[in-house]
């Protein structure tokens, strides 16, 4: 039971994250339970399918996720703001009617056989992930998507691909909640396409802002928090939905940054 | 047959229009997506189901949904937009308002249940049918679309012909400028969230008439398409979303009937993004009207 808990806490820890580096060049995205839904039925394919072991198939399905994402974003990107918001909700809403319609990963009835996924290989990739995003932090790459999120115009005239930039980050989120996903099929062995509604990509965008997200742990006490508390607290998980959303029109209106609202330093900035 | 679903599509589609001009009002006004919107539209078919459930006659259903979802579009612009007015704030205002629609769905899933909740019509409302050229239509069809179309009507003359209305339009236009001109822009916006919400109660109350019962989830189906259908009419199209609507129910109506089944469904959000793409202004736009 612990470790069901534990499992999904480390699996909402990546999907917060893959919202935060597609946030990082300034966009929002609300098609991550969309890529999260194909890394998990590309992966189950895989390895049900095709006999491949996990590590490989997981590594094709967000190899394919993210250049699919890419491929999305490139038109998509010519929106911004509330336009993008709906873009990418009518991305989600795309992707859950057509799984429901192919026979071949089962339709509505869901796909299953999926087995092998363990605490070890998500917390390992939670390291993995968190090792890189905050070498990312301290880098010169991250100064650049600053510039864009801040300011797109300026970054652009100052010479920097900010389409480009932004394009790359949308796939890199993609590949990433695609990684969680392949994850999250392989754990509980049976998904269906409603596991990937329109409802998911909201929490996991709300998981991000909840802890903030101008630094890479913002993300993750949100995930945390937002997963565990509920079940800590005997009593309130029926509660959940109602807690959620108050805790967040509330937080919002006080602290409209998230909880931890500090950006990160580089090691250039402190140098006298 | 055709005929009869074309009916059915142009019924639909009403509804869909009604709730797309709450949000493209809301959009038109603030510049913001008000995501507890369906929600609202959603509380509307539960007010039809506790006033018949008090044994209340059908029409005290519509002034109750009126007073009760406008009241509720006062308090989601006190606690998701009155704080976040500026152009940054965009997706901070979407997202408190879409965290105030998972509350308000959970509060109604919590007195009602999560499973549809049905309404109890009489059944001579419901089975009663009228012949319009050979075609038998039910009456609570027409009385749905006569309303519908008297509210779009209504709302037509009020923007464009009361005060209210032009203060709606100053600001809309800009902020800025209405306030300098000495328009009360607070009162203003919180006018366009009651108008806007009151619409969508309304819609839901129609809803629930017509498919006999009310469901905690139809904010996240249906009024969330009514969504996709501002964006297709134009966000801040007040004309749009009424012909988007109508368009968006027949081409549905027309999927199932061609026996598309669940692939209808996508046709508006394929449809949204294309022309989000292609056409930002909108299907109908020619670029010189203003908005509303």
């Amino acid at each position: 039971m612990i470790q069901d808990h534990l499992f999904f806490a480390g699996i909402n820890i990546l999907l917060a994250w893959s919202v935060y580096i597609i946030l990082l060049s300034g966009s929002l995205s609300f098609a991550n339970g969309a890529f999260m839904a194909m890394g998990a039925y590309a992966a189950g394919v895989l390895t049900v399918k095709f006999g491949l072991p996990l590590i490989p198939a997981l590594a094709l399905a967000a190899a394919g996720t993210g250049i699919t994402g890419a491929a999305l974003a490139a038109p998509a990107l010519r929106t911004r703001g509330v336009y993008l918001i709906m873009v990418t909700t009518g991305i989600t809403f795309c992707v859950q009617v057509l799984l429901e319609n192919l026979d071949y990963v089962g339709g509505v009835g869901g796909l299953g056989g999926m087995s092998g996924a363990t605490l070890w290989h998500v917390y390992g990739l939670v390291a993995l992930v968190g090792l890189g995003l905050w070498f990312l932090s301290r880098s010169h790459l991250q100064r650049m998507l600053d510039a864009i999120r801040e300011d797109e115009q300026v970054a652009s005239a100052l010479g920097m691909n900010a389409l480009y930039l932004k394009i790359v980050c949308f796939g890199a989120g993609a590949a990433l909640a695609a990684l969680a996903g392949g994850l999250f099929a392989h754990y509980m062995a049976f998904i269906r396409p409603e596991h990937f509604g329109v409802l998911v990509s909201v929490y996991v965008v709300l998981y991000a802002v909840f802890g903030g997200v101008n630094n890479l742990w913002g993300p993750m006490l949100g995930a945390v928090a937002l997963t565990l508390l509920p079940e800590l607290i005997r009593g309130l998980a029926s509660w959940r939905p109602l807690v959620f959303g108050t805790v967040i029109v509330v937080l919002l209106l006080v602290r409209p940054d998230g909880l931890l609202p500090w950006r990160t330093l580089t090691l250039r900035a402190r140098r006298p | 047959m055709l005929a009869e679903q074309i009916i059915n599509g142009i019924v639909l589609g009403s509804m869909y229009a009604l709730v797309a001009l709450g949000y493209t009002l809301v959009f038109g006004v603030l510049d913001k997506l008000n995501f507890a919107h369906g929600e609202t539209f959603m509380l509307g078919g539960f007010v039809a189901i506790a006033a018949s459930a008090l044994g209340a006659p059908l029409w005290v259903a519509f002034p109750c949904a009126l007073l009760i979802c406008g009241a509720l579009g006062l308090l989601v612009e006190l606690l998701s937009f009155r704080k976040f007015r500026s152009a940054d704030a965009q997706v901070t205002a979407a997202l408190s308002s879409l965290a105030l629609g998972l509350v308000l769905i959970d509060l109604v899933q919590k007195t009602y249940g999560s499973e549809p909740v049905s309404l109890e019509l009489p059944l001579e409302v419901r089975t009663a049918t009228i012949a319009v050229g050979g075609i038998e239509i039910a009456q609570i069809k027409l009385a749905i679309l006569g309303i519908a179309l008297l509210l779009m009507g209504g709302l037509q003359v009020l923007v464009t012909h009361t005060r209210v209305g032009r203060n709606i339009r100053a600001v809309a236009e800009s902020p800025l400028a209405a306030a300098l001109l000495g328009i009360h822009v607070r009162l203003v916006m919180q006018q366009t969230f009651v108008i806007a919400s009151a619409l969508a109660g309304i819609a839901g109350v129609m809803l629930a008439m017509r498919t006999g019962y009310a469901a905690s989830d139809i904010g996240f189906t249906f009024g969330i398409k009514a969504l996709a259908i501002m964006a297709i009419g134009g966000m801040g199209d007040l004309r749009g979303a009424m012909l988007g609507g109508i368009l968006v129910g027949i081409v549905e109506a027309l999927a199932v009937q061609f026996g598309l089944g669940k692939l209808g469904e996508i046709v508006v959000w394929i449809l949204m993004i294309i022309v989000l793409l292609v056409r930002p202004g909108g299907l109908f736009s020619t670029g010189t009207e203003q908005r509303a």
